[in-house]
């Protein structure tokens, strides 16, 4: 039963339930909102490398040089849209 | 078929490899579909028009609920790679059938909250602040729906067939299906819910 249950899936777990936790803090807590989104900011790309990296294996074979491009460029075209967005249409107007 | 044994049996034939690497290509091209989403959402924030805000319909309970189910289902779906990569049948299968029943859970709670939000008045033709979030939901949702019928047969195939470099690779590519969706909630979570209650 033991084999079952390797040690660095229940790392992996235990540790993304203590990232949700210190995310709600920011509910939980009276914070500027500089503060709670640095925090979320923290939390939810940590919480994302944790399942990459732990659950999904994205380093293990010697595709990860792929892997990781492909991951790096959806991110970075991510924040693109999201960033140049706000900037363009919401951050300007107010 | 030339078989590689010091890899798992996922990645033991040529096919079985770019066919990983072909999903980690997809999954980014996914990450920008929800990218796209996420920026409709943000530009669309505050723009709530006469109907609801986010601080008026998000309620933390099932909020919390739902992200423990999906983190606990990405937990047991790593557990079902790990059992069958030491070649245990019915360990993948109860791991992957644990999976399926959370995240089946986890729909029912969002429909709920889906159907809470109608009776309060957000509904897609609300306000840009709702159209934007139920469509964000709902995508996630939909590749929750969609994850559930895929998983079903995987596991269908595994009784079928048991644990085979095909059958190996396929349970794989869809575990990485998987904690992509929990990915996505935990952005949920954090800047459409957390965020709106801030």
């Amino acid at each position: 039963m033991k084999e079952l249950f390797p040690i660095k899936q229940i790392n992996g777990f235990v540790f993304s339930l203590l990232l949700t936790v210190v995310a709600l803090s920011v509910y939980f807590m009276d914070m500027s909102y500089e503060w709670g989104m640095t925090i979320l900011l923290i939390t939810a790309f940590v919480q994302a490398g944790v399942q990459f990296v732990i659950f999904m294996h994205a380093g293990e074979t010697k595709d990860r040089d792929v892997i990781f491009s492909t991951l790096f460029y959806g991110v970075f075209l991510a924040l693109a849209a999201v960033f140049g967005s706000l900037l363009t249409l919401v951050w300007d107007m107010m | 078929m030339k078989l590689n044994n010091t890899q798992p049996l996922e990645y033991s034939t040529e096919q079985n490899k770019i066919n990983i690497v072909g999903f980690w290509i997809f999954l980014g091209a996914e990450i920008m579909l929800f990218a796209t989403l996420f920026t409709a959402y943000f530009v669309y924030e505050n723009r709530t028009g006469t109907g609801p805000t986010g601080e008026e319909i998000f309620i933390l309970g099932p909020i919390l609920i739902n992200t423990f189910l999906l983190l606990t289902s990405s937990f047991t779906i790593g557990l079902a790679i790990h059992a069958m990569r030491i070649n245990r049948k019915k360990a993948t299968l109860a791991f992957l059938g644990i999976t399926l029943v959370l995240g089946a859970a986890f729909l029912g709670i969002e429909i709920y909250e889906f159907m809470t939000y109608y009776h309060e008045g957000a509904t897609l033709q609300t306000s840009g602040f709702t159209s934007s979030l139920l469509l964000t939901l709902g995508t996630h949702g939909a590749h929750v729906t969609f994850g559930l019928f895929w998983g079903l047969a995987i596991i269908q195939q595994i009784i079928k067939r048991g644990i085979t470099p095909q059958t190996a690779n396929k349970t794989f590519i869809f575990s990485l299906y998987w904690h992509f969706l929990d990915v996505m909630w935990i952005f949920i979570y954090s800047f459409i819910y957390l965020k709106g209650m801030m």
